[in-house]
C-alpha cells in the first residue's frame, strides 16, 4: 500500500522533480562524456513544452519561474533570462493549446521547432544585452536543433507516464 | 477579418492572462517579474548583489548534492577507461619519468644560472615580494557547457577568496575567480571564450592574448604580429602583463592536430581537477 502511495506521489510530481532537478545540475547533454557534447540539447524545455501542452495542471507557470532562477544561478548568467525564456516558450504553448482542437504528434513536433528557436532567441538577446558575456551562437543553434530532433522520444516517454499515473489514479 | 483579428487577441490574452485551477499565478505577471529581475539583477544595488551571493551559496550546495549521480556516471567511465589502459599508462610512465629526471638536472642549473645573473644585474625577485597565500579547495560542481566553462568550489569570502585570484591545479594555472559568495566561489576556465590572459611565447619575445576555445585542445592567441608563425611543441608561459598574474607560468603547448595543423592546447585537465589551490597569482607551493 505504501509503496504504490509513493508510487502515485512520484508519478505526480515528476515533471516538477524533473524540472528542478535538471535546473539545479544545470543538465544540457551528458557532459561527463566529452565525445556526446555535441548533442547537448534543452531537455527543461522539452518538459515544460510537453505538460504545458498536455497537462497543464501537472507544471505550474511559478514553478517554471522559479526552475528558471535556480538555473541562471547554477549557470552563472543574468538572473531571470531562463526564466523569461521559459515563460515564452509557456506563453506560445499555452496559445497553441486553446486555438488546438485535435493534436497530433507530427504537428506539436513541427511546431516545436519554430518556439524553441523563439524561446532561445529571447535568451540569446538578454545574455547579450545584459551581460558581457560571450558564447559560440553555433553552439546556442546546434542545441536548438538537437531539442527538436530528441523531441519525439521524450515525447513518447512522457505520455508513457502520465498514462501510467492516471492509471494509478 | 476583423472577426479573425479579435480571435487572436482573445486567444492571446487568455493565453496570458488566465489562470487555470492550479495556476497561482497569470503567465503576464510572471513575464513581467522576470524582466524586473533582469533589470535589477544588472543594476549595482546592493541589496541585490548580498542576496545573490546568499542566493548563489544556497543553489550551489543544494546543486552539489544534484550533482552526485552525473560525477558517479564519470567516476565509473573514468575507472573503466583506466582499468583496459593500465598497461599503456605504465609504460608511458616509465618514459615520462625518464624524461622528466633528465629536465630536473637542466632546470636545476638553469635555476642557478638566472639566479647569478639576477644576482649581478641586481633584479629583485618579484615572486617573493607578494605574498604567498595558498588555500586549497575542493570542486563542488563542474558546470562545463557548450556555453560556459567554469567550476564551483566550496571556499568563498569566510576563507579569504578574493576575486580575480589565481587557481592552480598540479602546478598548472586552470583558472581565474570571477564570483565569489561568502561560502562558495566560480572560476572561469581557461578554456571558456570570455577567458583571456597575456601570454608570452617560448624561445621568443612575442607577446600574445591567449583566449579559450571552448575546450581544452582548442585556444587561441589574439593579437599574435603577422610575419609570426606558431610551431609545434612551444610552451606558452603567462607574461605578467597587467600585474593580474606572474609571469612564466606555463599555461598551454603547441601541437600538430590531426588536420596537420598547430594548434594550441591546455597543459592542466580541468576534467580531473578535484582538489585545486587558489593564490594571488603565484605559482602553487
Amino acid at each position: 500500500m505504501t509503496f504504490y502511495k509513493i508510487k502515485d506521489v512520484i508519478l505526480s510530481f515528476f515533471p516538477l522533480l524533473l524540472l528542478y532537478f535538471l535546473s539545479f545540475s544545470s543538465f544540457e547533454t551528458l557532459k561527463e562524456f566529452s565525445n556526446l557534447i555535441i548533442f547537448s540539447f534543452n531537455l527543461q524545455m522539452i518538459l515544460i513544452y510537453f505538460y504545458v501542452l498536455k497537462y497543464p495542471d501537472m507544471l505550474g507557470y511559478g514553478h517554471i519561474f522559479i526552475a528558471g532562477i535556480i538555473n541562471d544561478t547554477a549557470i552563472g548568467i543574468p538572473l531571470g533570462t531562463s526564466s523569461l525564456s521559459y515563460l515564452i516558450l509557456s506563453f506560445i504553448t499555452t496559445y497553441i493549446r486553446n486555438a488546438t482542437i485535435r493534436s497530433k504528434m507530427t504537428a506539436e513536433w513541427v511546431i516545436f521547432l519554430p518556439i524553441v528557436f523563439l524561446s532561445n532567441l529571447i535568451y540569446f538577446i538578454v545574455i547579450n544585452s545584459f551581460s558581457n558575456l560571450s558564447f559560440y551562437y553555433v553552439e546556442l543553434l546546434r542545441n536548438s536543433f538537437f531539442t527538436f530532433l530528441f523531441f519525439p522520444f521524450f515525447y513518447y516517454f512522457f505520455s508513457f507516464l502520465s498514462k501510467l499515473n492516471k492509471k494509478e489514479k | 477579418m476583423s472577426d479573425s483579428r479579435d480571435d487572436f487577441i482573445i486567444a492571446i490574452r487568455y493565453a496570458l492572462l488566465k489562470k487555470s485551477t492550479k495556476q497561482k499565478f497569470s503567465l503576464f505577471f510572471l513575464i513581467i517579474l522576470s524582466i524586473a529581475t533582469i533589470t535589477l539583477d544588472r543594476s549595482s544595488l546592493s541589496v541585490m548583489s548580498t542576496s545573490r551571493a546568499v542566493l548563489n551559496d544556497l543553489i550551489y550546495q543544494v546543486a552539489s548534492i544534484t550533482s552526485v549521480p552525473g560525477k558517479s556516471i564519470n567516476y565509473l567511465a573514468k575507472v573503466k577507461k583506466n582499468h583496459f589502459s593500465i598497461y599503456e599508462q605504465n609504460k608511458f610512465l616509465q618514459d615520462e619519468v625518464i624524461k622528466l629526471k633528465n629536465n630536473q638536472f637542466n632546470n636545476i642549473f638553469l635555476r642557478t644560472e638566472i639566479d647569478n645573473l639576477k644576482k649581478i644585474l641586481t633584479l629583485t625577485d618579484t615572486r617573493s615580494l607578494e605574498g604567498d597565500i595558498s588555500i586549497p579547495a575542493r570542486i563542488i560542481l563542474d558546470q562545463k557547457s557548450p556555453y560556459m566553462q567554469s567550476l564551483l568550489t566550496n571556499k568563498g569570502t569566510k576563507n579569504g577568496i578574493l576575486k580575480g585570484m589565481s587557481v592552480f591545479s598540479k602546478n598548472i594555472l586552470i583558472g581565474t575567480v570571477v564570483e565569489v559568495n561568502y561560502m562558495t566561489s566560480r572560476i572561469l576556465l581557461l578554456t571558456d571564450l570570455n577567458s583571456k590572459i597575456p601570454v608570452i611565447i617560448q624561445n621568443s619575445d612575442v607577446n600574445a592574448i591567449l583566449s579559450g576555445g571552448g575546450s581544452k585542445n582548442d585556444f587561441f592567441l589574439e593579437y599574435l604580429p603577422d610575419e609570426f608563425n606558431l610551431e609545434p611543441d612551444q610552451v606558452i608561459f603567462t607574461s605578467g602583463k597587467g600585474g593580474f598574474l606572474a609571469a612564466g607560468i606555463p599555461v598551454a603547448q603547441s601541437y600538430l592536430n590531426k588536420k596537420n595543423e598547430v594548434a594550441i592546447k591546455a597543459l592542466a585537465d580541468p576534467d580531473q581537477a578535484s582538489i585545486i589551490f587558489i593564490n594571488n597569482g603565484q605559482l602553487n607551493k
